[in-house]
C-alpha cells in the first residue's frame, strides 16, 4: 500500500500530472475496450450453457440468454451417467493425471534448463538444436510411434501412459531455458563457495527464483493437459480410465446431433472451470515481483 | 564403460587418467553436473520424441504394407512425389498458412507487449484486467473457440449489413478481414501477455529510478531498459507465436494431416507433416540465430 502512495504523490508534480492523466484515460478506454472483448467468450460460454434450446437455434444467433434453463445439465448428468462408470470417476482421473504430469514436467524441464544454462556441459549446443526441432513438431506426427513405444512396454490404459509422454517437453525447457539465462552467476558462484551442493543450490536457490516462470509453466500444463483429448483417445481403451474431455467428447455425439446440443456448452463451462480456479490460485504467484531485489549490485 | 576404456588405453596415460578422477578441473566437473541435470530430460525427450521422429521419416519414405504389426516398405520419394506433383491442395494450403502466421506473429508479439506494459502499470483493478486477458486461453483449446470461430458465431462479430453496403463491397471486405484478425489475435494472445508480464516483473524498479534522476523520458525508458530486458521473453513468444500458429489445429495443413492419419494414410500423413514440420524447423532456427545476437542477457556479466 504504502508503495502506491509514493507513486501517487510523485505523479502530482505540475507538468507530470496533467500529461498523466489524459493518458491514463486513454489506456482505460483502450483496456476497458479490450476487456469487453476479452471476456466475450466467457459471456458467450455461460449463456450458452444455460440456453434452452429453442434459443440455441435463433438466427442471427444471440449472445444473451433470455430465459435461463437448468435443462443443458440436466441432459448432460442424464447422458453420463448412463454408461456403467460414475461422473466423478472421469473428474478424479483428470485431475489426477493433470496434476502429476504438473508437478513431473515442472521439475524435469526446470532441472534440464538450469543444467543446460549454467553449467554448459559437453553437448549443449546439440541439446538446443534438439530443443528446437521438438518445438516445430506437432504431437499429432509422432503420436503413432508414441502409441507404439507406450503398447510395447505394456503401459496401455494407465494412467502412466498419459503421464510420461507428456513430460518432457520441448516447449517448457524452452521456456524455463529463457527465464534461467536471467539468473546471475554470481549468485550461484556465491552459493557454491559457501560449500552448497549443487541439488542444494538447485533447490533453495534457482527453483525460488524461478517462481514466476514455472508458476507460468504450470498454468500453462495445466490447460493444455486437462484440456488434452487427444492422447486418452490414443491410450485409453476402458471407459473407467477415460478423462473428462474425453467422456464428454464421446457422450456430445457429433456436431449434427440437435436432441443434446445444449450439452457441449454446459460441458465445456463445466471443464473450464478448474483451469479458471487453478488460473487465480497461480495468478499471485505468475505475477510476483521477481526475487531479483536482493541480487543486484 | 569407463572402467574398459581405462585398461585399453597406453600405459603412459594412466598416471593423467587417475589425476584426472581425483580432482576434476572445474569445467568438467560442472560439465557432468550439468549432464546429470539434463538426463531425465534427455531421456523422455529421446523415447517420446526422437524415436517417434526417426520413425515417421522413415514412414514418410515408404507404404505401410501391414497396419498391425507396423510394417513398412521403403518406396522412396514416392509420397512426397505425390505431394508436390499430384495434390492440388497441398501447396497452395502450405503457402497460405505461412502467409498468415508470418503476418499474425509480429502483430501478436507487439499486441501483447503493449497490453503486459499497460497492465504492469499502476492502474486500477489490474489484476481483474489480467484475468480477463487470459480467460480467451483457458477457453482457448476447449469447444468454445470452435463455436466462437466457427460459422455459428459469425453473424454476431461482423458489421451490420446496412453499413456494409454504405462504405463499399472491397473496402468492407478489408475491414472484416482485419476484424477477425485481430479477433484472433487478440483470443490467442493470453499465453503472450502472462509471459511478457513475467517478464517485466523481472526488471528491477531502481532501474527505472535511475533513469529517472537522470532525467531520461517514458520513451527513452522503453528503448533502453525495457526493451533490451524483456529481449530474451521477446524470443520466446516469437517462437511460441510462431509454433503456435503453424501447428494450430484449426490450420488447414494440420487438419489434412490429421485426417490423413485417421483415415490410415499414415505414410502420406507423415511425409506432409515432414515436409511442413522441416519448414517449421528452419524458420525457427533462422528466427532464433537472428534474435539471439539481439538478445541481452542480464544473467551474464
Amino acid at each position: 500500500m504504502s508503495k502506491k502512495k509514493e507513486k501517487k504523490v510523485k505523479i502530482k508534480n505540475g507538468k507530470v500530472k496533467k500529461r498523466f492523466k489524459f493518458s491514463r484515460l486513454l489506456v482505460l478506454i483502450l483496456v476497458g475496450c479490450l476487456v469487453v472483448f476479452c471476456a466475450f467468450p466467457l459471456v458467450a460460454l455461460i449463456c450458452r450453457a444455460f440456453m434452452p434450446l429453442d434459443e440455441l437455434y435463433v438466427f442471427p444467433p444471440r449472445i444473451f440468454v433470455r430465459h435461463p434453463t437448468l435443462q443443458n445439465y440436466k441432459d448432460l448428468l442424464t447422458s453420463l451417467s448412463s454408461s456403467t462408470v460414475p461422473f466423478s470417476r472421469y473428474i478424479f482421473n483428470s485431475l489426477w493425471v493433470t496434476v502429476v504430469t504438473v508437478f513431473c514436467t515442472i521439475i524435469v524441464c526446470s532441472m534440464g534448463a538450469y543444467g543446460m544454462v549454467k553449467h554448459k556441459p559437453i553437448g549443449a549446443a546439440t541439446v538446443f538444436t534438439v530443443v528446437v526441432a521438438a518445438l516445430g513438431f506437432s504431437g499429432h506426427v509422432t503420436k503413432i510411434p508414441s502409441y507404439m513405444i507406450v503398447s510395447s512396454v505394456g503401459l496401455m490404459d494407465s494412467y502412466a501412459a498419459l503421464i510420461v509422454p507428456s513430460v518432457a517437453t520441448a516447449y517448457n525447457f524452452f521456456l524455463m531455458k529463457q527465464f534461467c539465462e536471467q539468473l546471475p552467476d554470481s549468485l550461484l558462484e556465491a552459493a557454491r563457495i559457501d560449500g552448497a551442493k549443487e541439488l542444494r543450490i538447485f533447490w533453495t536457490i534457482v527453483m525460488p527464483l524461478l517462481k514466476p516462470a514455472w508458476s507460468t509453466l504450470c498454468v500453462l500444463t495445466f490447460i493444455s493437459s486437462w484440456n488434452d483429448s487427444f492422447s486418452p483417445l490414443v491410450y485409453i481403451h476402458s471407459d473407467a480410465m477415460k478423462t473428462l474431455p474425453l467422456a464428454i467428447q464421446t457422450i456430445s455425439g457429433g456436431a449434427g446431433v440437435v436432441a443434446r446440443s445444449g450439452t457441449p456448452a454446459a460441458a465445456a463451462l463445466l471443464t473450464t472451470a478448474p483451469t479458471i480456479i487453478i488460473y487465480l490460485i497461480m495468478k499471485g504467484q505468475v505475477l510476483q515481483t521477481m526475487a531479483y531485489s536482493g541480487i543486484k549490485s | 564403460m569407463a572402467e574398459n576404456k581405462q585398461a585399453k588405453q597406453p600405459k603412459v596415460k594412466e598416471p593423467k587418467v587417475k589425476k584426472e578422477k581425483k580432482g576434476m578441473t572445474i569445467k568438467t566437473r560442472r560439465s557432468l553436473e550439468g549432464i546429470m541435470f539434463i538426463t531425465p530430460w534427455l531421456i523422455g525427450t529421446a523415447i517420446f520424441f526422437l524415436f517417434p521422429l526417426i520413425t515417421s521419416i522413415r514412414l514418410s519414405f515408404s507404404e505401410l504394407t501391414s497396419m498391425a504389426g507396423f510394417e513398412m516398405e521403403w518406396n522412396g520419394i514416392e509420397n512426397y512425389r505425390y505431394l508436390f506433383q499430384q495434390s492440388t491442395t497441398y501447396i497452395p494450403n502450405f503457402l497460405a498458412e505461412v502467409k498468415d502466421t508470418l503476418i499474425d506473429t509480429p502483430i501478436t508479439l507487439v499486441f501483447s507487449l503493449i497490453i503486459a506494459m499497460l497492465v504492469n502499470r499502476d492502474i486500477k483493478g489490474r489484476g481483474f484486467f489480467r484475468t480477463v486477458f487470459f480467460l480467451p486461453v483457458l477457453l482457448g483449446t476447449g469447444y468454445v473457440m470452435e463455436v466462437l470461430l466457427g460459422s455459428e458465431m459469425n453473424g454476431v462479430i461482423t458489421i451490420p449489413s446496412g453499413l456494409l453496403q454504405a462504405i463499399g463491397a472491397s473496402f468492407a471486405e478489408l475491414v472484416t478481414g482485419f476484424l477477425s484478425r485481430i479477433t484472433t489475435v487478440l483470443w490467442k494472445s493470453g499465453v503472450q501477455i502472462i509471459l511478457f508480464l513475467a517478464g517485466l516483473q523481472g526488471i528491477s524498479a531502481s532501474l527505472y529510478e535511475a533513469s529517472r534522476v537522470d532525467g531520461a523520458t517514458e520513451w527513452e525508458n522503453f528503448w533502453k531498459i525495457t526493451l533490451p530486458l524483456v529481449s530474451p521473453i521477446i524470443l520466446l513468444n516469437f517462437v511460441y507465436t510462431m509454433i503456435d500458429s503453424f501447428t494450430d489445429s484449426s490450420n488447414k495443413i494440420m487438419s489434412d494431416i490429421e485426417h490423413c492419419f485417421s483415415n490410415g494414410a499414415l505414410a502420406r500423413g507423415a511425409s506432409m507433416g515432414w515436409f511442413y514440420f522441416a519448414f517449421t524447423f528452419l524458420v525457427c532456427v533462422i528466427v532464433l540465430a537472428v534474435m539471439s545476437r539481439l538478445t541481452f542477457n542480464q544473467g551474464e556479466r
